[in-house]
């Protein structure tokens, strides 16, 4: 088989395994109490590790310092929308439209 | 080698999901900017209905309404995306992947960040070890959502564990928890249905990609990081309703800032630990809501 075949193969199976892992029937441990209560956590902790260089890190690599970044300009824009509503598609929305917005006041578009 | 600082044309934000080099010599023909394949998967907000939706109020479930739900809860995510499975088109090529193959990859490892590592490394003539292993270590947040969804799909058949882990990225995961926040219940008709969306974009993405070629548009100028970024910001916040979901996150957020700015490796899974231990340290002291 060609050796690109076999690589996608060989991919699809790991990606599947690690998606797969702890849903099989085959796997039958409890979870224990202190780790089920971690787990409560991931979400909010590995979405927060990915938005949050987003808007505070510069393209430089630096914490964002300045007013003239609209990555943090819209980032803390949205914060403030998503404490008013709960409304996820809203919050996204105007996020999208301020981040835009101060693109356009910076002169970058 | 993955994982490495990028090269500095490349956008830091780009970082902040998958950092890859795709700086070798096959790649090396393209513009600079593509190499800021800072791949993001980009993630979507789920709930977007009202706080008393037809989820919440009965059991029996408005199919109909939920296949609305799914459709508008992941569409801005899988938007987002679109850019990300052009670009993992066109490089797939550029790396000397048939049309097929490249397609295929879209179509059986589903994983964006992944498969742009592996493009990069099949394109550097790197071994396929390399690849597997970058594949694998990219790959391991999924274990953790699987292991926090175990127990709502452990239950379920076979079939269903098999298409909902096949469907399983940062995006459905994302929606289905927001959806499980709103409604206090899983559905795994509505995290089937994003996942299967997400995937249906995802290719059609791939398939323009590979199309278009190295007729790139600007995609990377658009700032399409930030979409993710809004879509994070309003599926979290309306979680912190507690002490230990806000001592996560904030330290999750202090140590993915100081991961980036120290340039440590692995910084995503790093602070998603750090995040996790805190909130679950806060947590022992009580479990206080304010709201």
């Amino acid at each position: 088989m060609d050796i690109i075949w076999l690589t996608i193969v060989l991919m699809a199976g790991i990606t599947f395994y690690c998606r797969y892992l702890f849903l099989a029937n085959a796997l039958t441990f409890k979870l224990g109490g202190p780790i089920k209560r971690m787990l409560q956590f991931a979400a909010p902790s590995v979405l927060t590790a990915m938005w949050v260089p987003i808007v505070f890190m510069s393209d430089e690599g630096q914490l964002t310092s300045g007013l003239d970044d609209p990555f943090l300009l819209a980032g803390i824009g949205t914060i403030a929308l998503s404490l008013v509503t709960r409304k996820t598609i809203v919050v996204v929305g105007l996020g999208i439209g301020l981040f835009v917005a101060a693109k356009m006041v910076l002169g970058e578009i | 080698m993955l994982w490495g600082p990028l090269p500095g044309a490349i956008s830091n934000r780009a970082r902040s999901y998958y950092k890859l080099n795709l700086s070798n010599d096959k790649l090396s023909g393209l513009k600079a900017k593509e190499f800021a394949i800072a791949k993001v998967d980009i993630v979507s907000d789920p709930s977007t209905s009202n706080e008393t939706g037809v989820f919440e109020t009965s059991h029996s479930f408005d199919n109909h309404r939920l296949v609305i739900q799914a459709a508008m809860d992941i569409l801005p995510l899988a938007l987002a995306v679109v850019p990300w499975g052009v670009l993992c088109g066109s490089l797939a090529v550029e790396a000397g992947l048939t049309p097929l193959q490249a397609q295929f990859m879209s179509l059986l490892v589903f994983a964006g960040a992944a498969q742009l590592a592996g493009i990069s490394i099949i394109g550097a003539a790197g071994s396929l070890s390399s690849i597997l292993m970058s594949t694998g270590v990219i790959s391991a947040r999924h274990l953790l959502y699987s292991a926090v969804l175990r127990d709502d799909i452990r239950p379920l058949s076979l079939a269903w564990r098999v298409a909902l882990a096949f469907f399983l990225t940062d995006e459905m995961f994302a929606v289905t928890m927001a959806f499980k926040a709103r409604y206090k219940v899983f559905s795994p008709l509505y995290s089937l249905l994003t996942g299967f969306l997400f995937y249906l974009v995802w290719n059609l993405a791939t398939f323009a990609g590979i199309m278009a070629g190295k007729l790139l548009p600007d995609l990377q100028q658009l700032g399409l990081e930030f979409a993710i970024a809004a879509t994070f910001i309003a599926i979290v916040v309306p979680q912190i309703r507690s002490f230990p979901v806000l001592g996560a996150v904030i330290a999750s957020a202090v140590t993915a800032l100081a991961c980036q700015y120290f340039n440590i490796n692995n910084g995503l899974v790093i602070a998603t630990a750090v995040g996790m231990v805190s909130g679950f340290l806060v947590s022992l002291k009580g479990e206080d809501t304010w709201t």
